[in-house]
C-alpha cells in the first residue's frame, strides 16, 4: 500500500473576523499518510467541519499552508483548486447534500458531467457505484423519495465516482439507526481496504474505533492524537501499515 | 461541459417552475408577438397595395396639376390643364422618350355580346407605351388614332362568355351612348399598371386617348375631371385657341394627368426628362400654364417615389411599433433577470452542491445563463407563433396576399437568445461567484 502523505496541514488557522475574531482553528498540524483511517473528534464548535473543509479544498486556510495530493492549495487559483476537489477528494456530508431535483442515479454521475465524461460513461459509473452500496433498484427515485440511510449511500457513491484518493465524511452516521450506520461503516472498510485514504468526523467512539488513530480537537487545536492497535479497530487486517511511519507522520500533537 | 448538458439541467430546472417560468417569458412573448404581426402585416400590405413596380415603369414619371401641399397620394385635387399640344412638345423632347396623357373616362356599363355589366371607372385613355409589354399576356398594345382596347383579366372573365383577343365590346358612356371597340390585347394581371390607378385588382378597359378621351370632348364634355374643371377650361380655352389659330375641338381637350417616359431608369435621366418636361409645361408658351396660375402646381414623380409617401407611413408606423416592442423587450428581460436572481438564491444550495464536487465557475455560470437563454428563447419562439397567427388573421381579415416575414422570425430568436443572455448574465455572475462553504451552510 502506499506510503506517501496524502493531506499535510503546517500551523493552519482559521479565523473568521467577527466582532472579535475566532478562531476555527490554531495551529494545527497534522500528516495524514495515504491508504490511513482516521478519525476526527472534537466537541460541537472545535474546528472539525473547518478542518474538512481546508482538506476538502473547499476553503483556504487564513495562515499556514495545507497540502493536498501534493499540491499547496493555497497556491492554488479558484480553478484549481476546484480541479482538486473534483478529481482527487470525495466529500461525504453530514446533511447529504443531494441535488433535489436529479435522481439518485444523476447525483451520483453528477460529479463526472463537470468533469467532462461522456453521458453514457457517466451513467454506467453511476450505476456501477449505486449497485455496490446497495442501490440498484432505487436509481431513478428522487433524494426526497428516499431514506435517509439511502440517501447517506447516494452520497457516498456520489463522493467515489471520480476515484478520489481521499474520501472525508462529516459525522456520516449523525442521522442514522444502528443498522444503517453499521452498512455505512462497513462500507468505509471497504474503501480503505481498496487504498482509499478516509478522513472521518464523529461524535461517537465506537465510529472512531474503526479507524486507525483518532485527532483530537478542542478549540481549534490538536488536544491530543491516539493510536489504536489496528487488531481492535476493525474486523478487517491492516497489513501493510508500517507502525512506525504511521508514528512518524503524525507529528504536532499539540495538546 | 457541454452545452447539450446545460440546457438539460436548465430545462429540468425551467419545467419545475412551470407557471413562473411562463408568466416571466410573457413579456418577451408579447414584445416579439408585436413585431411579428406588424411586420407580417406590414408586408402583406405592402405586397398587396402596393404591388412590385416593374422595372420597366422605373422610368415613367406621372405628372399631375393639384393645388401645392394636397394630400392623398397620386392625382388627389388634379385638375385637366394638359394639351395635346402640351403633350406633342413634350413628347418631341430629346430627354423624354414618350410623353402621352391619361384620362379615366365615366362609364354607365360594358357589353359584350348583348350582355350588358354595369362599370362606371373602368375606362382609362392613355398612350399605347401606358401598356407596358412585359405587363401584356395575349395581343398587343393598342394604337393611337385606332378603336382598339386592352383589358385586363377583370374584364376578360366577367362575362359569361370568356373575352378573348379579336372580340368587339361596347362601352356605353356617361351619356347614354354607344362606342364599339376591339379588344387587342389582354393584360396578365387585374393589378392597376400605374400609380394613378391604384393597385388593387379591378376591371380596367385601357383605350388610346384618341379617338375616345376627344370624342369625349366633342360630345358632353370632360367627362371625368369634374364638370368644374370642364367649365373653367371652357371659359379659359378661348383666349389660347386665338393665340394659336387652331380651333379643333380635339386640340381643346385636357388631360388630367401625363405620363412622360425617361429613355431610362437612371436617376440622371429621369431627373432630366422631368426638368426638360416640367420647364416645357410651366413656360407661358404651354396650354398648360393658363390654368396653372398661382394656385396648381405640377408635380411629376416616378411610382418609385409616389410610393415611398406610403412606404414612409408604413416605416413610421414600424418603428413605432418597434420601439414598443423594444420597451416590452426590456420589461421581460428585467422580468426574466428578476425571476433568475429569485432562482439563485433559492439554488444557492445546489450551487454550493456542484461546487463541491467540481463544478467550475464557468460551468455555474454556463447553467443559468443557458437557463436564461432557454426563457428568452421560448418567449421568442412562443411570440413568433402569436405573432404570425395575429398577422395572418390581420392579412386575412383586411383580404391582402399573406406575406411570409422568415428573416424576421430568425431575428426573433436571435432576440430570443440575446435578451437571454443580457438578463442572465449578472444573475449567472451572481451564481458562479456563490462561495461553496456560504452556499452548503446556507438554510
Ligand atoms: N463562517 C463562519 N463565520 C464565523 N464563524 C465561523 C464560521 N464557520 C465556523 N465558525 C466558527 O468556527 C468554529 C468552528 O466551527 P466548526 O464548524 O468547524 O465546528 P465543528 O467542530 O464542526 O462543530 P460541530 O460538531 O457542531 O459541527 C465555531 O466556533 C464556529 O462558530
Ligand atoms: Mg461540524
Amino acid at each position: 500500500m502506499a506510503t506517501g502523505t496524502a493531506v499535510s496541514l503546517e500551523n493552519v488557522r482559521k479565523t473568521y473576523q467577527l466582532a472579535e475574531p475566532v478562531h476555527a482553528l490554531d495551529g494545527v498540524d497534522l500528516e495524514i499518510p495515504e491508504g490511513s483511517y482516521t478519525a476526527i473528534m472534537g466537541p460541537s464548535g472545535s474546528g472539525k467541519s473547518t478542518l474538512m473543509n481546508l482538506v476538502g479544498c473547499l476553503d483556504t486556510p487564513t495562515d499556514g499552508t495545507v497540502v493536498v495530493g501534493g499540491q499547496d492549495v493555497g497556491d492554488l487559483d479558484d480553478r484549481e483548486r476546484t480541479t482538486l476537489r473534483g478529481m482527487t477528494v470525495g466529500f461525504v456530508f453530514q446533511t447529504f447534500n443531494l441535488m433535489p431535483r436529479l435522481t439518485a442515479l444523476e447525483n451520483v454521475a453528477l460529479p463526472q458531467l463537470f468533469q467532462g465524461v461522456s453521458r453514457n460513461e457517466r451513467t454506467d459509473r453511476a450505476r456501477e457505484l449505486l449497485e455496490r452500496v446497495g442501490l440498484g433498484d432505487r436509481m431513478d427515485h428522487l433524494p426526497n423519495e428516499l431514506s435517509g440511510g439511502q440517501r447517506q449511500r447516494v452520497a457516498l457513491a456520489r463522493a467515489l465516482v471520480n476515484d478520489p484518493t481521499i474520501v472525508l465524511a462529516d459525522e456520516p452516521s449523525g442521522n442514522l439507526d444502528t443498522e444503517t450506520e453499521a452498512d455505512v461503516l462497513d462500507l468505509f472498510d471497504e474503501f480503505h481496504d481498496a487504498g482509499t485514504t478516509m478522513l472521518v468526523v464523529t461524535h461517537e467512539r465506537h465510529v472512531a474505533s474503526r479507524a486507525e488513530r483518532i485527532v483530537h480537537l478542542l478549540d481549534g487545536q490538536i488536544e491530543r492524537i491516539e493510536e489504536l492497535d489496528s487488531s481492535d479497530a476493525s474486523p478487517r487486517s491492516s497489513a501493510g501499515h508500517d507502525p512506525d511511519e504511521r508514528t512518524g507522520s503524525a507529528p504536532g500533537a499539540n495538546g | 461541459m457541454r452545452p447539450l448538458e446545460f440546457g438539460r439541467l436548465a430545462w429540468r430546472s425551467i419545467g419545475s417552475h412551470r407557471l413562473r417560468s411562463a408568466l416571466t417569458t410573457l413579456g418577451i412573448i408579447i414584445g416579439i408577438a408585436a413585431v411579428i404581426a406588424f411586420v407580417t402585416l406590414g408586408a402583406s400590405l405592402q405586397a398587396g397595395l402596393l404591388g412590385d413596380i416593374s422595372p420597366d415603369d422605373q422610368r415613367n414619371l406621372y405628372g399631375w396639376a393639384a393645388e401645392p401641399e394636397t394630400e392623398g397620394g397620386p392625382l388627389a385635387g388634379a385638375q385637366p390643364v394638359f394639351t395635346q399640344d402640351d403633350l406633342e412638345r413634350v413628347d418631341e423632347l430629346e430627354d423624354v422618350d414618350a410623353a402621352y396623357g391619361y384620362m379615366p373616362i365615366s362609364t354607365q356599363a360594358l357589353a359584350y355580346d348583348g350582355e350588358l355589366t354595369p362599370q362606371s371607372d373602368a375606362l382609362i385613355a392613355a398612350g399605347p407605351p401606358y401598356i407596358r409589354p412585359e405587363t401584356i399576356d395575349e395581343g398587343r398594345q393598342f394604337e393611337m388614332g385606332e378603336r382598339e382596347a386592352v383589358i385586363n383579366p377583370a374584364v376578360a372573365g366577367q362575362f359569361e362568355e370568356n373575352v378573348s383577343v379579336g372580340d368587339e365590346l361596347t362601352i356605353v358612356r356617361q351619356g347614354g351612348e354607344q362606342t364599339s371597340v376591339t379588344v387587342v390585347g389582354i393584360t396578365d394581371s387585374s393589378e392597376g399598371l400605374s400609380p394613378f390607378e391604384g393597385f388593387e385588382p379591378s376591371p380596367r378597359v385601357y383605350v388610346p386617348t384618341d379617338p375616345y378621351y376627344t370624342e369625349e370632348v366633342d360630345g358632353i364634355g370632360a367627362g371625368f375631371g369634374g364638370d368644374e374643371a370642364a367649365e373653367d377650361e371652357a371659359d379659359e380655352a378661348d383666349p389660347a385657341d386665338g393665340d394659336d389659330g387652331d380651333a379643333a375641338t380635339a386640340e381643346d381637350a385636357r388631360f388630367l394627368a401625363i405620363v412622360v417616359e425617361a429613355p431610362s431608369a437612371d436617376e440622371g435621366d429621369i431627373d432630366q426628362a422631368r426638368d426638360s418636361a416640367l420647364a416645357v409645361l410651366e413656360s407661358d408658351d404651354s396650354d398648360a400654364s393658363e390654368l396653372l396660375g398661382d394656385d396648381l402646381e405640377i408635380t411629376m414623380q416616378t411610382s418609385t417615389e409616389l410610393l415611398q409617401q406610403l412606404q414612409d407611413i408604413l416605416d413610421l408606423l414600424q418603428n413605432f411599433i418597434v420601439g414598443i416592442a423594444a420597451i416590452s423587450l426590456v420589461v421581460g428581460s428585467i422580468g426574466i433577470a428578476n425571476i433568475m436572481l429569485v432562482s439563485v438564491t433559492e439554488r444557492t444550495r445546489e450551487i454550493g452542491i456542484m461546487k463541491a464536487v467540481g463544478a467550475q465557475n464557468r460551468d455555474v455560470l454556463g447553467l443559468f445563463l443557458t437557463e436564461a437563454v432557454v426563457l428568452g428563447v421560448i418567449g421568442a419562439i412562443l411570440g413568433t407563433v402569436l405573432g404570425l397567427a395575429v398577422g395572418y388573421a390581420g392579412a386575412w381579415y383586411i383580404d391582402i396576399p399573406l406575406v411570409y416575414p422568415y428573416e424576421y422570425v430568425a431575428l426573433a430568436v436571435a432576440v430570443g437568445i440575446l435578451v437571454g443572455v443580457l438578463s442572465g448574465l449578472y444573475p449567472a455572475w451572481r451564481a458562479a461567484r456563490t462561495d461553496p462553504i456560504d452556499a452548503l451552510r446556507y438554510e
